[in-house]
């Protein structure tokens, strides 16, 4: 699965997944179209649909019940450049970081003055202890 | 008292295996630590305009594994995810790491971070070791041009021409 190339390969093996490809780079369709010229129950298509889907060669519509199937060409691509794009997630990751540095280290320095505070407070006690007692 | 921080994020390549990011910030080491280390501050601030961050979960321990999960503007789901080697606070820590989506699976790579503080500033530089030049220069991005992308176009033709 490490190879980036093995889902992609793997859904191509299949004779029936590449005619699917083949009827689907002609346009969108629906499964029940595209069962049609298959010797082949609705589930079995399904489950080709599903593999083709898993290896980012088709994407299936959720605007409609009947989810157009359609090829993919874009999702191909995408394997470019990861993460959209490396440096840009990083760089823009980090400055949100700072922002939120800013705030980590004010939260640190009003604890810290609410405990010298505290402390203060238990050592005024224990003197006015000792002065009652 | 501050000094300007330089916080441009620097790329390099320190060997043909290896590529190096380094970025100063301006608070002490322990907290950028915890703040690249503890989920719910990772939460805060990870993610880009493209690459949205929906799920962070870390087991911080030798051993633990982490997992981000990603969506992108065009919808496509991924996943970064690894396992911790060494977790040295404030200093250092190390994992291994894949990143996934639909159709492709990255090689597992190692990432080292460093966190040296000087003057109440921190700079983070992480290490990400492959095995293999082509892996490395795939995940800095110029690679996948060269390989995997001319790969899928010459798919796409092959695809079309079965039509």
């Amino acid at each position: 699965m490490s190879d980036p190339l093995s889902a992609t390969f793997a859904a191509l093996a299949d004779p029936t997944r590449r005619a699917i490809l083949a009827r689907l780079a002609l346009g969108e369709t629906s499964v029940t179209e595209l069962a049609e010229p298959f010797d082949m129950s609705l589930p079995a298509i399904s489950k080709h649909l599903k593999v083709l889907e898993h290896a980012g060669l088709i994407s299936r519509g959720r605007e409609a019940q009947w989810r157009p199937c359609r090829i993919a060409p874009t999702s191909l691509k995408q394997v470019d450049g990861w993460l959209g794009n490396f440096r840009r997630f990083w760089d823009e990751s980090f400055n949100r970081l700072d922002g939120y540095l800013q705030e980590l280290k004010a939260n640190e320095m009003v604890h810290a003055a609410g405990q010298t505070k505290q402390r203060g407070r238990v050592r005024k006690e224990k003197q006015r202890g000792r002065k009652s007692g | 008292m501050d000094a300007k921080v330089d916080k441009t994020l620097k790329i390099t390549t320190p060997s043909d295996l290896e590529f190096a990011m380094t970025r100063v910030f301006d608070a002490p080491r322990h907290l950028v630590f915890d703040a690249m280390t503890k989920p719910e501050h990772v939460r805060r601030w990870l993610g880009s305009a493209e690459q949205a961050v929906l799920g962070c979960e870390i087991d911080l321990r030798v051993g633990g594994g982490y997992r981000f999960t990603m969506r992108s503007a065009g919808g496509v789901a991924s996943m970064l995810q690894g396992t911790y080697r060494e977790i040295a606070r404030p200093e250092r820590v190390v994992f291994t790491e894949r990143f996934s989506m639909p159709g492709f699976t990255s090689e597992e790579y190692q990432v080292k971070s460093s966190f040296v503080e000087a003057g109440g500033k921190t700079t983070l530089t992480t290490t990400i070791l492959h095995d293999s030049k082509e892996n490395r220069d795939g995940h800095l991005n110029s690679g996948v041009e060269k390989g995997v992308a001319p790969a899928y176009d010459r798919l796409a033709g092959v695809v079309a021409a079965m039509a």
